[in-house]
């Protein structure tokens, strides 16, 4: 009984005492914060760094009203980059994840097209980016096709080793259903590489989001990159630092959606995703009372 | 229905035949099996016991027309083997579960493969989890079980098939011991339940015998079926009859066949 009771008070305790954990981590982590921004602010002011290039971190606060809110005008531009860089990773992703199967499912046009592979995958694809603008002129349409470029790779790569790598435990199992070869395809083979396909388009999002910088640093005129390039040929550093800082929250929450994607999409590879379906399943079915 | 009432009955029919079936590989430089002659009868269960390379893999795979034999001919219900077929379902060492699939999914891939699920292939599904003892984990994804749940679930998924010709490739192998012990019993009550045609591959002799109405003994270089021994135990059997006399005569028998002393 004493036991019990100590264990309960113990239990009582914990609630609050990890709440103050996590107030103070989040405490700390202000605290540096602070304290990085407030020695950049001196830095800057004390002459240490130049102010040219470095703007202070209250200029660059300014400069995120001005061109949010004063201004406004970043928005146009960040609405055509992310409309660029949706349209090629889809595009990408899809061009990548078909080849892939196609050429992972099928033997023949894997031993031929294997070398091809190995020289692309070699060759930086940001250094056709010049050859694609000759060809189809300035504008969304060369600008696109970058991105696809970039976002290509990771998806094909990815999907071509997924339905490689599909355990033959499994393919014997629905060769002895006798399953057909487009069945086996759809019920084993691709949802079996859903989760390596998803690690990469994890990485063609990423690289989605450099290859927007890179086509509107070839070819300036609308859109986040074209914009920073405006700004620090202008010198407005604190501008440019504003729209950098931008893409870093944009970054993180690709990051963090892709994770979420994830867990929605692959969701058996996570315990809590096993979990919510399998409850729906349950619920489901003891609504309906029948299977 | 009792095992006598059931040999009386079917005593005749054989369902698998096979004579002198070989199988060679790497264009003949390995045989992994030679000379195979048998007659399996309807409903019976046989184990084929045998060390590592006597091709008891490969007779079972043979059977289920995943691969082609080399010579001899092998009949299933009276036609020849040509690939794999409705009526022959296998079950190997790992469950194969597909992870996206809820146990229940699993247990209806068979029939999806071929048509679309009906309300009743879906009850029928239960039930076999309910035969198998996973009643309430019909709605489980693979990672939430067990490796002996898991088997379980392969377990059922095989008798959705519906096939009466059912082949087991060391089905429990990755187990352990007193979970293996446990699905062998349970194994046997499904058998005799649903009346199927069994082939069992082990390697392991008490659990051949204990299972089993025949047991094939199988020896390697060259894989051969070097004696059939008949297990004329009484059904249902129990785990106490493998310290019995009369079982561990017949262990005896299977070792000396084996040249295992």
């Amino acid at each position: 009984m004493a036991v019990a009771e100590e264990i309960t008070e113990a239990g009582a305790a914990d609630a609050p005492r990890r709440g103050n954990v996590w107030r103070r981590r989040l405490l700390t982590h202000l605290a540096i914060f602070l304290a990085i921004v407030t020695l950049w602010e001196t830095g800057v002011r004390a002459g240490w760094l130049d102010e040219l290039f470095f703007p202070r971190p209250t200029d660059i606060l300014v400069s995120f009203w001005r061109i949010y809110i004063s201004q406004g005008n970043v928005w146009y531009h960040l609405y055509i980059s992310l409309g660029l860089v949706l349209a090629g990773f889809v595009g990408g992703s899809l061009l990548g994840v078909g080849l892939g199967a196609i050429v992972g499912f099928n033997p023949l046009m894997r031993r031929f097209l294997q070398p091809y592979v190995i020289v692309l995958e070699a060759t930086p694809r940001i250094a056709v980016a010049p050859l694609l603008i000759a060809i189809l002129g300035f504008g969304a349409q060369s600008k696109i096709s970058i991105i696809v470029l970039v976002c290509f790779f990771a998806p094909f790569i990815n999907t071509l080793s997924g339905v490689v790598n599909v355990s033959p435990e499994k393919l014997e199992l629905f060769r002895s259903l006798g399953v057909s070869k487009l069945q086996t395809l759809r019920k084993l083979v691709l949802p079996d590489a859903v989760p390596v396909i998803m690690a990469g388009e994890r990485l063609a999002m990423t690289a989605a989001l450099t290859g927007v910088l890179v086509a509107e640093f070839i070819q300036r005129d609308v859109g986040i990159g074209s914009l920073i390039l405006t700004y620090t040929r202008n010198l407005n550093m604190a501008s440019a630092f504003a729209c950098i800082f931008t893409l870093t929250i944009i970054g993180f929450a690709i990051f963090k959606g892709m994770e979420i994607a994830d867990k929605r999409i692959a969701f058996w590879n996570h315990e809590e995703g096993r979990e919510r379906l399998s409850a729906r399943r349950r619920r489901a079915f003891e609504a309906k009372g029948r299977a | 229905m009792t095992n006598t009432a059931k040999d009386k009955a079917d005593a005749a029919e054989v369902v698998v035949s096979g004579k002198g079936v070989g199988k060679t590989f790497a264009g003949g430089s390995v045989v992994a099996l030679e000379g195979a002659n048998f007659d399996i009868e309807r409903g019976k269960f046989i184990s084929l016991v045998g060390p590592s390379g006597c091709g008891k893999s490969t007779l079972l795979r043979l059977v289920a027309g995943l691969i082609d034999r080399s010579s001899g001919e092998l009949k299933v219900h009276g036609t020849s083997v040509k690939g794999p077929r409705q009526d022959i379902s296998m079950m190997f060492q790992k469950a194969t579960l597909l992870e996206w699939r809820t146990a229940i999914e699993n247990v209806l891939l068979p029939t999806e493969v071929h048509r679309k699920p009906t309300r009743d292939d879906r009850t029928r599904a239960l039930e076999l989890l309910g035969m198998v003892g996973l009643k309430d984990f019909a709605f489980s994804y693979p990672a939430q079980l067990s490796g002996g749940m898991q088997q379980r679930v392969a377990l059922a998924r095989l008798l959705q098939t519906g096939a009466d010709i059912l082949l087991l490739d060391e089905p429990f192998g990755a187990l352990d011991e007193f979970t293996r012990e446990h699905l062998n019993v349970e194994l046997m009550r499904i058998q005799a339940d649903v009346g199927a045609t069994t082939l069992f591959v082990t390697h392991n002799i008490s659990e051949a015998i204990f299972l089993a109405d025949e047991v094939f003994v199988m020896t390697s270089r060259p894989g051969r079926i070097a004696k059939v021994v008949d297990v004329n135990l009484p059904r249902p059997r129990t785990l106490k009859m493998q310290v019995e006399a009369e079982f561990n005569h017949l262990v005896e028998e299977v070792r000396e066949a084996l040249g295992a002393f």
